[in-house]
């Protein structure tokens, strides 16, 4: 599989550009770096929660970085993949906490809200996938995404992760020994279509340099990191692309062979 | 494929068979947290759950359920792989908020770990001794289908010689004010496909079933999944696509996909929840997907008995279809009784039907646009 296009949010910025050098001196202390909801038109996202806006503004990034408009990815031939360890918290949170207001946010509750938006906002009427978990569920999500295009059940396919912390801070404080700080809000979507090989996913015995990398200038993000890892590859020009990924204890390694294209022109030098 | 359960109706598989071909009604009002201020306090509850070797009775419902199933499982099957090629794959609408929900209470930091969706799955997999993948799936209430998909690719992909695959939920507070909320709750029995169905009622329940390529599994498997699919709607963030567009779709394509034509299909295990809008929308998209034949095939929905188990359910409804193949028998669809003429297919009413289906469709739909279906071979008698 070929990566068309990267869409990448993060709690330092739009996209890639705006990681820090090093997230940690960067984040001065801070525990999380939030990630605040875009703006988004239209009375359709007027009850949604900030990870649902999240999910819709990362699938339209990732759209304009791969050169295509709204209407090239509408229907059955578009597939979504799905992933997030942790973004449902908020919603939950809220529901359970508002006794009385419970039915607002009654639709939210579930993980598949964050798709769910996405694929009312693309018109995306193709495949589904949903997966939970952190950077390790991400590989498997790109590794779902790859058999999708291999099997010709999908043109094209999006994988999309997005991860908040901060309407659960307290309880992501408790169970710190879950991942590293600074923990980083972000929301990344991949356009994938076909060409070269699949993702063979297997079990990782260390950090791949790329996994070091994006640990050290975006922080922890979860399941967004490696498709966040993935920007950054094309932005370096790396066409064979070993990405690894680490969640509560189990480690897995995919890698991308012809994984990005045109990557020549974007180039740039990697801030010191 | 071999399974193992944990249901309101049986605490094991052959319970649950009896439970289903006896006409058991497995809802009973809610006795293990406060309800009383919900407009509806009934649901297909397990009153007594078993506490597997090693686990804690207080501890995660949702791992104690997923545990009971894994023993059933394992009196009927081995995992025969190292443990490095065994994988989960479990679906779930709702993984461990019932910790987050006790998070919330009382503190503590092991419960905020065990409140992540993918905690019920992780406490399974130590207990299997699984060392390769392990996957939580959470499409909504389509969870135990995509599962079941996603198990099978990880076979296709050599990425496992074993998968233990299948569904869980429990009942808790926080879903039963969600679907208080949504007003999908019945005060009556679940009716589905009948003219006075009024709602749903939860249940809980865990599903799992041992899957491995065609080559390694034993001769008396319970049966094969030919094919799977799954499809967004893009209608709604809670209500189901007027016209079951997604539904119809991820039918199609695991039809496809099994290279099964409509007219192969013996049995069709309908999600059909008891809802209005549900069962219209799915007997609709039953008609268009099998055509003229629509009408001869038979249709049932076991959640009469079981309420909606949510992310087992569609793993439940799969390992059904396989025993009806086993046994010969069709299960009835409890709680249908009178015919609406929007729903006009042959539901399997008031007792079982001697019928031995091989091939046979399950479709599965859930919030935020979730579809998936499975075409599944009996292994026969």
């Amino acid at each position: 599989m070929r990566v068309a296009g990267v869409g990448v949010l993060t709690g330092w910025g739009d996209g890639v550009d705006a990681l820090p050098a090093d997230a940690g001196a960067a984040a001065a202390g801070r525990r999380i770096v939030p990630l605040p909801a875009p703006a988004l038109p239209g009375e359709r996202f007027r009850r949604a929660t900030r990870e649902c806006l999240l999910g819709v503004a990362a699938a339209s990034a990732a759209l304009r970085d791969a050169g295509l408009d709204r209407e090239a990815v509408r229907g059955e031939r578009t597939a979504l993949v799905y992933v997030t360890a942790a973004a449902y918290g908020a919603s939950n949170r809220r529901f359970i906490e508002a006794e009385a207001g419970g039915a607002l946010h009654f639709p939210y509750t579930a993980p598949s809200a964050v798709p769910a938006e996405v694929t009312i906002d693309l018109g995306l009427t193709g495949r589904y996938v949903i997966l939970i978990g952190g950077a390790v569920a991400t590989l498997d999500a790109l590794w779902q995404a790859g058999r999708l295009l291999e099997e010709d059940a999908c043109e094209r396919a999006l994988v999309l992760a997005v991860e908040t912390f901060d309407e659960c801070a307290d309880l992501h404080a408790r169970a710190r020994w879950l991942a590293p700080r600074p923990l980083v809000e972000a929301a990344a979507c991949a356009v994938l279509v076909r060409g070269g090989r699949g993702l063979a996913v297997s079990p990782a015995g260390a950090a791949s340099s790329l996994e070091a990398m994006v640990r050290r200038r975006a922080g922890e993000t979860l399941a967004c990191a490696p498709l966040i890892g993935l920007a950054l590859a094309r932005r370096t020009g790396d066409h064979v692309v070993s990405l690894t990924g680490e969640w509560r204890g189990r480690r897995a390694r995919g890698v991308v062979d012809g994984a990005v294209e045109d990557v020549g022109a974007r180039r740039v030098a990697a801030p010191q | 494929m071999a399974a193992g359960v944990v249901t309101p109706i049986g605490a094991d598989l052959d319970a649950f068979w009896s439970g289903l071909v006896t006409g058991s009604d497995g809802t009973s009002p809610i006795e293990r947290f406060p309800v009383a201020d919900l407009r509806v306090q009934r649901a297909g509850e397990i009153k007594k759950v078993r506490v597997p070797r090693g686990a804690r009775a207080d501890g995660c419902r949702a791992s104690l359920l997923l545990a009971a199933a894994a023993d059933d499982l394992l009196a009927h099957a081995a995992l025969d792989a190292p443990p490095e090629r065994r994988a989960i794959v479990v679906g779930t609408a709702l993984g461990g908020v019932e910790e987050l929900e006790r998070a919330l209470e009382r503190g503590g930091a092991r419960r905020a770990g065990a409140a992540l969706y993918d905690s019920p799955a992780r406490s399974v997999a130590r207990r299997l001794g699984v060392r390769g993948p392990v996957l939580t799936v959470s499409t909504a209430c389509a969870s135990g289908a995509t599962a079941l998909g996603v198990a099978a690719d990880l076979l296709r992909d050599d990425r496992a010689d074993v998968v233990v695959a299948g569904g869980y939920d429990v009942l808790c507070r926080f879903v039963m004010r969600v679907f208080d909320a949504l007003r999908s709750l019945t005060r009556d029995r679940v009716r589905p496909f009948d003219r006075r169905r009024t709602g749903l009622l939860l249940g809980e329940a865990a599903a799992l079933v041992l899957m491995a390529r065609d080559r390694d599994a034993p001769a008396s498997r319970l049966g094969r999944l030919l094919g799977h699919a799954s499809a967004s709607d893009g209608s709604h963030i809670a209500a189901p696509d007027p016209d079951g567009r997604g539904l119809e779709a991820a039918a199609r394509a695991a039809l496809r996909q099994a290279d099964v034509a409509a007219g192969d299909v013996d049995l069709v295990s309908a999600h059909g929840t008891g809802t209005p809008l549900n069962d219209r929308i799915e007997t609709a998209v039953i008609k268009r997907v099998l055509g003229p034949r629509a009408t001869a095939i038979p249709v049932n929905s076991i959640k009469g008995g079981l309420g909606h188990t949510m992310g087992a359910a569609a793993t439940l409804e799969a390992i059904m279809c396989l025993l009806a193949s086993r046994h010969g028998l069709v299960p009835q669809t409890l709680g249908f009784e009178e015919r609406d003429p929007e729903c006009d297919l042959d539901y399997v009413p008031l007792a079982p039907r001697a019928l031995r289906p091989r091939v046979s469709l399950s479709t599965s739909a859930g919030f935020g646009g979730c579809n998936a279906a499975l075409v599944l071979e009996g292994g026969g008698a």
